[in-house]
């Protein structure tokens, strides 16, 4: 073997706080898994002015950290930053590289990866390490109704995408200890073709009903327009954005933005809490990424009922109010 | 002899149903609870042809074959069998006729609005006392120096409450009873023409069927269909593809029924188990597969036949006799699966069981189906 | 439907030959997309698919909404393949089909498996510029513009043709191909049929065998839920939601919760 230690190499996504957590919990699911193939834990970042995030990070258990800082890599670049990856992850070999599922992390993985001639699993949702000291990769299939279980036997790095929120981040420690790589940008790195334009930070305060933590769906089951109102208000408590199915839309009790399903927004929240759906295919294709579901309907055989952790047999809009109220005197002022 | 659909018929189906399923589904509860005729889905469906379906290309239709029609009524039917309704009396009974007998004068006028949707059509036959005998019809449209103006009610007039352009029958020559039966064609805004209530109906209630009132309405001689006399020949004419119209809705609300008695009877747990384990359950389910399948079989080959230019009539009226039957035998099998829930509102297989019943009335009811079909049988076998 | 979408058990892959003929949704926006650059700036449409014979029904689809040509990739050795070699196997057929392309569209991802990851590696492949999840594009001269919303990011790129984008479903709204399109399309549509020998590929370098990812196992996702059926008034099963997920729920909306709230009664 190699005289070089193994190593576990997380991408250092951190534009915005979301994508700053996903490389958090990647570091931390690294540090679970390092030991069962005596690995070193490694952070890789890309950018200008980076020494929060490499405090940050040996902090949250990156053993050792590479940074590669320079102007021209300021702005976030798939291009350039693949080339980067591609050549350092050359330069050391990695065992294998886990990225965030972000926006970002998706596009810029598969490229990578391809520059490797390795293989890559999108969006995984559980890791482990085999028997083998294979890295096995748990990802959704057929829109989250299976998993799949892929490993990458002859092909190094093993790489995977992680969907954000999978796995708990390693509270921030100080007494934590690593060693900072600072590696020269290199002179050939080529030309971008993709020319960024303009880039603009979006509002904090439009969720998108896509990224939302909690989705509170409702359908023809709340009865009227006004009933479907109380689903705002259970939404507004828990931080969440409020969604529908078609009826209701047509109904005019939700705008066309909030139509969950097919042709509407597909959703991936941490909880989905769905009053009074049916649940006819249209809709549940686009849930089924949910991680937690809790159904409300009279029906127990509704087919979201089926597919729910939790299905309460009840009057959707009674038990929205019931469940209003138990809230709120819950939560701690 | 080959049971696959070609690629085209596929394609139709395809794109039928992803339409009807996309666009009709998230509705069909309500506008049958509402009894609303769903104006913004008929926007889309106007440039898509559904109004065109067997109008030639050059008056702007889609000149679809006759599977490809039949195919088109089933799947919007499987979804919504009220605008199922809506498109298969507007294409079969509302424009066909044109493109079968108005002079190309005619065709240039009507057509193109009718293709477009513009004009939706309705067929109007029957009166209060002219149903299945269409020779008692006591509208009447007297000539007068170049009009003929027209008197009468009609009554059952689906698509009446939204028509644009109706076909009247009425007696031109009082002397000859219905031998003296006309078809004229009347656009809403001529004066005197006039729509009653909207009847309420058992199904199809999100198709606006009404009476139509004529008082004096005046309408240019050109506006005949066909020759004085010709009613009968171009009504039951009209009717030999409008039965391929209810046959095809027929067997997509039995499609839809079955669907849904089969989902039901997986997920219904009783004893523990899945209704769907217990044989009784699985016998109905067998004989609803196989009932439609045969009503399939004898739709697509009557659709066949008239593709392939021959007579069609006698087989046109079996497979609306059958399909008809079926689909009230399998919407009640579905609704019986369902057990009380089937009873509810807030299942579908009630609408489909309300629907279906009047697709062995409407067109020629089944015992008139069957007095075609003798007539058929006995003319072949002397 | 993709819920019911047959697997088999053995191979771990998706039995595209039991799936119907579908188009997958956000290769609809992708088409819908090309339709729009065509009306605009004009241009050939040529659609390139990967799968099982049946397959060739999406190009007619395809075809019948305007498309000028379509090529089906189908072979028995290209069948289960990963990203990796499906990048792979469509950057050869691209290349022998239409090798002065100007622009490639593809679907932002699949509604089966969703990695999203064949468009950005077909642009590595083909060593083009590539730019994924474009929700709006206009193109000047040999310039096209983008827009995307990416990681709460509202980003304006550029980009010179020959160039790759995936679109998004919010992009725009497919269109459904008129009866009258669709009743013309059947009479003889152009559509070539290629298979792995045809493009000079190896049967070790394509497919199950070619992947580097292999697939050990495959389960539903769904059968591993408990589905807790909860019944009673609303205030009872109210108590009981918290008792039992009160911890789920106090992560997900990042508030603490009173754990022994119902222990206030005397």
């Amino acid at each position: 073997m190699n005289t070089k230690k193994r190593a576990i190499w997380v991408f250092g996504d951190y534009r915005n706080y979301f994508q700053n957590r996903v490389t958090l919990q990647l570091l931390a699911k690294a540090n679970d898994l390092a030991p069962k193939i005596s690995a070193e834990v490694c952070a890789v970042l890309f950018g200008q002015g980076l020494d929060q995030y490499v405090a940050e990070y040996i902090a949250h258990g990156a053993q050792k950290v590479y940074v590669v800082e320079h102007r021209s890599l300021k702005n976030y670049s798939v291009e350039k930053y693949a080339v980067l990856l591609e050549r350092l992850a050359n330069d050391y070999q990695p065992e294998t590289i886990l990225v965030g599922a972000t926006s970002f992390g998706k596009e810029f993985a598969p490229r990578v990866a391809k520059r490797l001639g390795t293989g890559l699993t999108a969006d995984c949702i559980g890791l482990k390490i085999t028997e083998d000291g294979l890295l096995l990769q748990i990802a959704p299939s057929f829109g989250g109704n299976l998993l799949a279980e892929i490993i990458t036997p002859n092909h190094r790095p093993q790489m995977a995408t992680v969907r954000p929120g999978t796995f708990q981040e390693i509270p921030h420690n100080n007494e934590l200890r690593g060693e900072v790589v600072r590696l020269p940008i290199q002179k050939d790195l080529p030309e971008d073709r993709v020319r960024l334009i303009a880039n603009e930070r979006q509002a904090q305060r439009d969720q998108r009903i896509e990224d939302a933590p909690v989705v509170v769906c409702g359908g023809r089951g709340m009865g009227s327009k006004k009933k479907f109102k109380k689903l705002f208000d259970l939404a507004d408590l828990m931080g969440g954005e409020v969604g529908g199915t078609r009826p209701v839309v047509y109904a005019g009790w939700l705008d066309t933005d909030a139509l969950v399903g097919q042709a509407g927004k597909h959703i991936k929240p941490k909880i989905l809490l769905s009053f009074g759906i049916s649940g006819a295919i249209q809709h549940t294709a686009a849930t089924t990424e949910a991680d937690f579901i809790i159904a409300v309907n009279k029906n127990p055989n509704a087919t979201m009922m089926k597919m729910a952790d939790v299905a309460v047999v009840a009057d959707a809009s009674q038990f929205c109010t019931a469940l209003i109220k138990g809230l709120k005197a819950r939560i701690q002022a | 002899m080959d049971f696959n659909p070609c690629m085209k018929h596929k394609a139709v189906r395809k794109s039928v149903r992803k339409f009807a399923e996309t666009e009709l589904g998230p509705i069909a509860h309500d506008i049958d609870r509402d009894s609303r005729f769903p104006w913004e889905i008929i926007e889309k469906m106007r440039p898509l042809n559904y109004f065109g379906l067997q109008v030639p290309k050059e008056y702007g239709g889609a000149e679809l074959d006759c599977t490809s029609y039949a195919i088109t009524i089933e799947e919007l039917s499987r979804v919504c069998a009220a605008i199922g309704l809506c498109i298969t009396v507007h294409n079969s009974v509302g424009a066909y006729p044109i493109v079968r007998f108005g002079t190309p004068e005619q065709k240039k006028r009507f057509l193109p609005r009718l293709a477009s949707g513009e004009q939706i059509g309705a067929f109007c036959l029957t009166e209060a006392n002219a149903g299945s005998d269409a020779g008692a019809v006591e509208t009447t449209a007297i000539y007068d120096n170049g009009q003929y103006v027209i008197n009468g009610t009609k009554v059952f007039v689906t698509n009446g409450g939204v028509c644009g352009l109706a076909l009247i029958f009425a007696v031109t020559n009082t002397d000859t009873q219905g031998a003296g039966a006309s078809v004229l064609m009347v656009e809403k805004d001529t004066p005197g023409f006039s729509v009653g209530e909207l009847e309420d109906l058992c199904g199809m209630r999100a198709n606006p069927v009404s009476s139509l009132f004529l008082e004096d309405v005046r309408v240019p001689e050109d506006n005949m269909l066909g020759r004085p006399g010709d009613g009968l020949k171009i009504g039951l004419n009209a009717l030999d593809t409008g039965r391929i119209g209810i046959a095809a809705q027929a067997l997509g609300i039995a499609q839809a029924a079955f669907e849904a008695a089969v989902k039901y009877s997986k997920e219904r747990q009783q004893f523990k188990k899945p209704i769907a384990s217990f044989q009784t359950i699985q016998n109905y389910l067998a004989d609803m597969a196989t009932e439609i399948d045969a009503a399939r079989l004898l739709l697509y080959r009557a659709c066949a036949i008239n593709d392939a230019g021959q007579p069609f009539g006698t087989e046109a009226a079996m497979a609306k006799l059958y399909c008809s039957t079926v689909a009230s035998r399998v919407t009640n099998l579905a609704l019986q699966i369902h057990g009380g829930y089937g009873y509810s509102k807030e299942y579908d297989v009630e609408r489909y069981f309300r629907d279906a019943k009047i697709t062995e009335i409407y067109e020629g009811t089944s015992e008139v189906q069957r007095l075609v079909i003798a007539r058929g049988v006995l003319s072949q076998l002397t | 439907m993709v819920s019911e979408l047959p697997w088999d058990s053995k191979t771990g892959t998706l039995r595209r030959d039991l799936a119907e003929g579908m188009m997958n949704p956000a290769c609809a926006n992708a088409l819908e997309a090309a339709f729009q650059i065509k009306r605009r700036y004009g241009g050939d449409i040529i659609t390139i698919t990967m799968g099982p014979p049946m397959a060739e029904e999406v190009l007619y689809e395809a075809t019948a909404m305007g498309a000028d040509r379509g090529v089906l990739l189908t072979d028995p050795y290209m069948a289960g393949g990963d990203t990796f070699v499906t990048s792979h196997t469509l950057a050869r057929a691209i290349e022998k089909e239409c090798p002065d392309f100007d622009l490639v569209l593809c679907g932002c991802h699949t509604s089966d498996s969703e990695t999203a990851q064949v468009g950005p590696q077909l642009a590595e492949e083909l060593d083009i510029p590539g730019v994924a999840y474009v929700e709006q594009l206009e193109i000047n001269n040999r310039t096209v513009r983008m827009q995307r919303l990416s990681d709460n990011f509202f980003e304006t790129l550029e980009m010179d043709l020959p160039g790759l984008v995936t679109v998004t479903t919010q992009a725009n709204a497919p269109r459904y191909p008129s009866l009258s399109v669709l009743e013309t399309a059947f009479g003889k549509p152009d559509i070539s049929i290629l298979g792995a020998a045809d493009l000079g590929l190896e049967p070790e370098t394509i497919g199950v065998q070619g992947s580097p990812t292999k697939i050990l196992d495959v389960y539903s996702s769904t059968a591993k839920k408990k589905n807790l059926i909860m019944k009673g008034t609303a205030k009872k099963i109210v108590d009981e939601v918290f008792e039992k997920f009160g911890d789920r729920i106090s992560g997900a909306i990042k508030k603490d919760l009173k754990t022994h709230y119902h222990e206030k009664k005397p």
